[in-house]
């Protein structure tokens, strides 16, 4: 990675991590690493995930129900907690993509050039 | 899920993080390797990735329930830290809120239980006692006749049920004999037959007495009191219905009453009332008072109205026999209970209520000061990144840790304290014994101190945090911003103390004036070691004349006199200080005879003594004393009281040799003979007319027996025993008291009063002068620069302090005022409890006053005159 790439890269909005994570785990569970490489992969590493504050994240989800964790084993032969949506955390996720799609609409708009 | 099984997972989530993020740092070097990094560039990446381990955990500690939970310990920690660095300010504060919860709380549980908790009496406000008061006649109660029972059944439908008793207890002590035991002397009462019903109550054990009872020749019968029962019975269900020996005669146990049920209070017996067919018709024997329970659904004001029109009917329908003045009195059992013991304790109650307030003030004033002082504390953790939030919770948690601590310190002060007061209280407050800790009003009291120490904490924190957070260390550690709201408070503080201490003292400086006053009252009895002892005779039965009566105390005052030691010996009908009502009699000058109807003449208290009486009490006569020559052949002659003299005196005739007719059946010219000094019969604070008759000129008997010699009391007490046993087997003392001790007793509730309101006057001054001392010091701590300065530029010490205590004095002497009048208004209140001083006494107002002004004074000159003198360049440098 060269410092220019360094440089493009955003930092995380305040408030959408949570969203993230539970929009990663839609598909299928993951572990705390793949949910970060997830992040940054499907931004093309423009976002920048602080590794480290994912997991009071993730423990806040999990205490409000929305996510849910399990020890197993990860692909590269590591015990690994992996995190999978509940039925709460779907609906949440679907309430919370839609909300999404709404303000970043109504930015776009506000910020279309006169 | 449960959110005891989540915090459970939780729990383990926590604990397993750190492999959970091991996990994280191994997937990231991996990758780095997989991408051609060294082993060293991978893991310096993968750290750099994750960021500071620790911070995670604690972050995701933090988020956790335990966390939460930890951090508030560790709040709490931090407090008690705080508490223990700053030892005498929050050590102070804290013993002071609990002394203030411990003292309030051991006073309302005191009146609750001595005047809020019921009676053991069904309905207890529907009982009346009823007796008349008659202006013209003087200040004795009027007591009422037996046939006034069927007047009060008739006239007044508001009431259920009506019966009599006397208004005095002592003078009906009956001595029991059970078997071959050796007999002993209880208090009884005669009462008519409806009185259980009135009281509303029935005996646990047989039944209550039945009209069939109360007439003339109706097998005697009796109903014991539960301790009686206990103690000399042993609780046997049997006795009801067997025979006992009353004053000689055999009596049948009709019932056995519930334990507390005793009324009046100290009775062990309970006795038909009307069993002479003379006394029940005469209505000129009047010695009874009545008592009644309204109908259900009565009205309690108009039973009162036709009570009330009831003895103004009398007046017409009776001619020649009533007053036509008296009116009636009407109390409801609950306030006649508890009597003047009442007011003692609301005073109390009051009194430790404002000992409360003052605590809570002082502690918030010392909280507060500390408050302040610790502005560079808070803004060194505002800024090393402590949120407003987690500030005020500090202050939160620290206000109540103290005040936790002052409720745990308050427990086991109201413990201690309710201890103290029980084992301490004069005996005569009833149920007091049964005392215990009032959980409401420690809750209540540990409330206000709560309250008290949060806000001190949280609202000078708040304004303090603010200051810090806007202005964080610019100022180095002046604490001017804050500290004009402070000193605004700390004024505030200081002007409520001094009207509390005021209050309090001048309560205390009247009681003491008062105690002072009973204590100088000349009693008219000089010689305090006499013993005194209640000997009715029993017994000897109905066909038993006054002469072997008289006969018998004399030759038992004859014998007594003979023994060794003893140099005084005589007998009277009510001993002094017994209590408050006695008997009393209607009189006429032989000058102002027949100017008045019998039903106006003024009333005197009546004794009948013996001779030798006087002298064994030492009371002085002019004239002389009766004599063994005073016999019913000889002249009848009297002794009157010096008061009693001087109204004959201002008519312009001499005492002696005049005549005197006392209207109590024998209506005979006697003679006056002497004159007696005044003499407190019924009380230390009580005056009044006494006449004295000698025993063998008057039908009443002698019931109390008085002794003097240079023996101790028990060995003088011994003697009478013996004798008494000699003279007559069946007979028994009761109640052996010093002269002294029955003034002691007379004293102890207004000592009881007097010594606990002078702690609470003390505690209070302390506190205030505490509070005025600490304001001052926070002034000082505050303008220490400018008055470096101005002493500098030459300011005269004295005007540097006068400058800096001027606004704190101000500020009491507004208390000051104002307490004064609070205390003015609450001495008024309890005026009753106050002899030889008037609630407006303005020497005591004046002198508490310059008191509490000198005080405060002093505890604000301290700090200031140390700031004054300090080197004002050491001031200066310092900041």
């Amino acid at each position: 990675m060269t410092p220019s790439d360094e440089s493009k890269r955003l930092e995380i909005l305040q408030g959408t991590l949570n969203m993230m994570i539970l929009q990663v785990l839609l598909p299928d569970s993951a572990n705390g690493y793949e949910i970060a490489k997830c992040i940054e992969q499907r931004s093309d590493e423009l976002l920048q995930v602080d590794h480290g504050s994912l997991y009071p994240a993730l423990r806040r989800l999990e205490a409000r129900g929305l996510v849910e964790a399990e020890w197993r084993v990860s692909p590269t032969n590591r015990r690994a907690r992996y995190y999978a949506l509940t039925a709460e955390g779907r609906q949440q996720i679907a309430a919370e993509h839609s909300r999404w799609c709404a303000l970043v609409d109504a930015i776009t708009r506000v910020m279309r050039p006169a | 899920m449960s959110l005891f099984s989540r915090i459970r997972q939780w729990k383990r989530g926590a604990e397993n993080l750190p492999e959970e993020l091991a996990a994280h740092m191994e997937a990231l070097r991996q990758e780095r390797l997989e991408l051609g990094d060294t082993p060293e560039e991978a893991a310096r990446y993968a750290r750099l990735k994750i960021g500071n381990l620790t911070a995670v955990q604690e972050s995701v500690h933090e988020a956790s329930a335990q966390g939460h939970a930890e951090t508030m310990f560790r709040h709490f920690r931090l407090a008690f830290r705080n508490f223990a660095r700053h030892r005498r300010a929050y050590g102070s504060a804290i013993v002071i809120l609990a002394l203030g919860i411990g003292m309030s709380t051991a006073m309302y549980s005191l009146v609750d239980t001595v005047l809020l908790r019921p009676l053991p009496f069904p309905n207890q406000d529907a009982i009346q006692v009823i007796w008349k008061a008659d202006p013209v006649a003087g200040k004795h109660i009027g007591e009422l006749a037996y046939p006034e029972l069927a007047d009060l059944q008739t006239h007044v439908p508001e009431y259920q049920f009506v019966a009599l008793l006397p208004t005095t207890v002592y003078g009906y002590g009956k001595v029991i004999q059970i078997g071959e035991a050796e007999p002993f002397q209880v208090e009884s009462a005669p009462v008519s037959h409806d009185f259980f019903r009135v009281l509303g109550i029935d005996p646990v054990l047989g039944r209550g007495f039945e009209a069939r009872d109360e007439s003339e020749g109706a097998a005697p019968v009796i109903v014991l009191s539960d301790s009686l029962w206990r103690q000399h019975f042993s609780a046997n269900p049997a006795v009801v219905g067997t025979q006992i020996r009353v004053n000689g005669e055999g009596h049948t146990i009709i019932g056995v009453l519930a334990p507390g049920a005793a009324f009046p209070r100290d009775v062990d017996l309970w006795v038909p009332l009307g069993r002479n067919p003379r006394m029940m018709t005469n209505r000129a024997a009047v010695y009874l008072q009545a008592i009644a329970r309204l109908r259900p659904g009565a009205n309690a004001e108009l039973a009162r109205n036709q009570v009330e029109m009831l003895f103004h009917l009398q007046i017409t329908d009776h001619p020649g026999i009533y007053s036509q003045t008296q009116r009636a009195v009407v109390t409801p059992l609950p306030a006649y209970w508890t009597g003047s013991a009442g007011l003692h304790l609301w005073v109390m109650l009051a009194a430790s209520v404002l000992l409360l307030l003052a605590a809570a003030v002082t502690a918030g004033n010392l909280f507060l000061s500390r408050t302040l002082a610790r502005q560079q504390e808070i803004a060194t953790r505002a800024a090393l990144g402590a949120s407003r939030f987690q500030l005020l919770l500090q202050f939160t948690l620290e206000g109540i840790a103290a005040g936790t601590l002052a409720a745990v310190g308050g427990l086991a002060v109201a413990y201690a304290a309710i201890r103290a007061l029980v084992y301490v209280a004069p005996a005569d407050i009833p149920r007091l014994e049964q005392a215990a800790l009032h959980p409401e009003a420690f809750a209540l009291a540990t409330a206000v101190a709560l309250a008290a120490a949060i806000l001190c904490s949280v609202l000078p924190g708040m304004v303090v945090i603010r200051a810090s957070l806007e202005r964080s260390l610019r100022e180095g550690g002046n604490r001017s911003g804050s500290s004009r709201m402070g000193a605004r408070a700390q004024n505030l503080f200081v002007f409520a103390q001094a009207a509390v201490t005021v209050a309090l003292l001048v309560l205390s400086v009247l009681l003491v004036s008062t105690y002072r006053s009973m204590m100088q009252t000349d009693l008219g009895f000089a010689n305090e070691g006499t013993v005194t002892m209640n000997l009715a005779l029993r017994g000897l039965g109905p066909s038993v004349d006054e002469k072997q009566r008289d006969d018998f105390y004399a030759t038992l005052l004859q014998r007594l006199r003979e023994a060794p030691g003893v140099q005084a010996a005589g007998a009277v009908l009510v001993r002094p200080l017994q209590g408050p009502i006695g008997w009393d009699v209607a009189y006429e000058f032989e000058h102002e005879s027949g100017t008045r109807e019998a039903r106006d003449l003024p009333k005197s208290q009546y004794q009948v003594v013996t001779p030798g009486y006087f002298e064994t009490i030492g009371t002085a006569i002019t004239g002389r004393d009766f004599s063994a020559h005073d016999r019913d052949d000889t002249e009848p002659v009297a002794i009157i009281s010096k008061a009693l003299a001087s109204r004959l005196e201002a008519a312009g005739h001499a005492p002696i040799g005049h005549r005197i007719r006392l209207k109590n059946g024998q209506a005979v010219w006697r003679k006056i003979v002497g004159i007696a000094a005044d003499a407190r019969y019924r009380g230390i604070t009580q005056d009044g007319l006494d006449v004295y008759v000698p025993h063998r000129q008057a039908a009443q008997q002698t019931n109390y027996l008085m002794i003097r010699g240079n023996l101790p009391e028990e060995t003088l007490v011994q003697i009478v025993r013996r004798e008494v046993a000699k003279a007559d087997p069946r007979q028994a003392i009761a109640d052996p008291a010093t002269l002294a001790q029955l003034v002691d007793r007379d004293a102890a509730r207004h000592r009881f009063n007097m010594v606990l309101l002078l702690w609470f006057g003390a505690c209070a001054l302390i506190l205030s002068a505490a509070g005025v001392s600490s304001a001052i010091a926070e002034s000082v701590a505050v303008r220490s620069k400018e008055i470096s300065i101005k002493a500098t530029l030459g300011a005269p010490r004295p005007r540097l302090v006068s400058e800096l205590i001027r606004s704190s004095l101000l500020f009491v002497l507004a208390g000051e005022v104002l307490g004064l009048c609070g205390a003015v208004a609450l001495a008024r209140l309890g005026q009753d409890l106050l002899y030889g001083v008037k609630p407006y006494d303005p020497f005591v107002l004046g002198i508490v006053f310059v008191f509490l002004l000198m005080i405060s004074a002093t505890a604000a000159l301290i700090p200031a005159w140390g700031a004054a003198s300090r080197d004002p360049k050491l001031a200066l440098s310092a900041s």
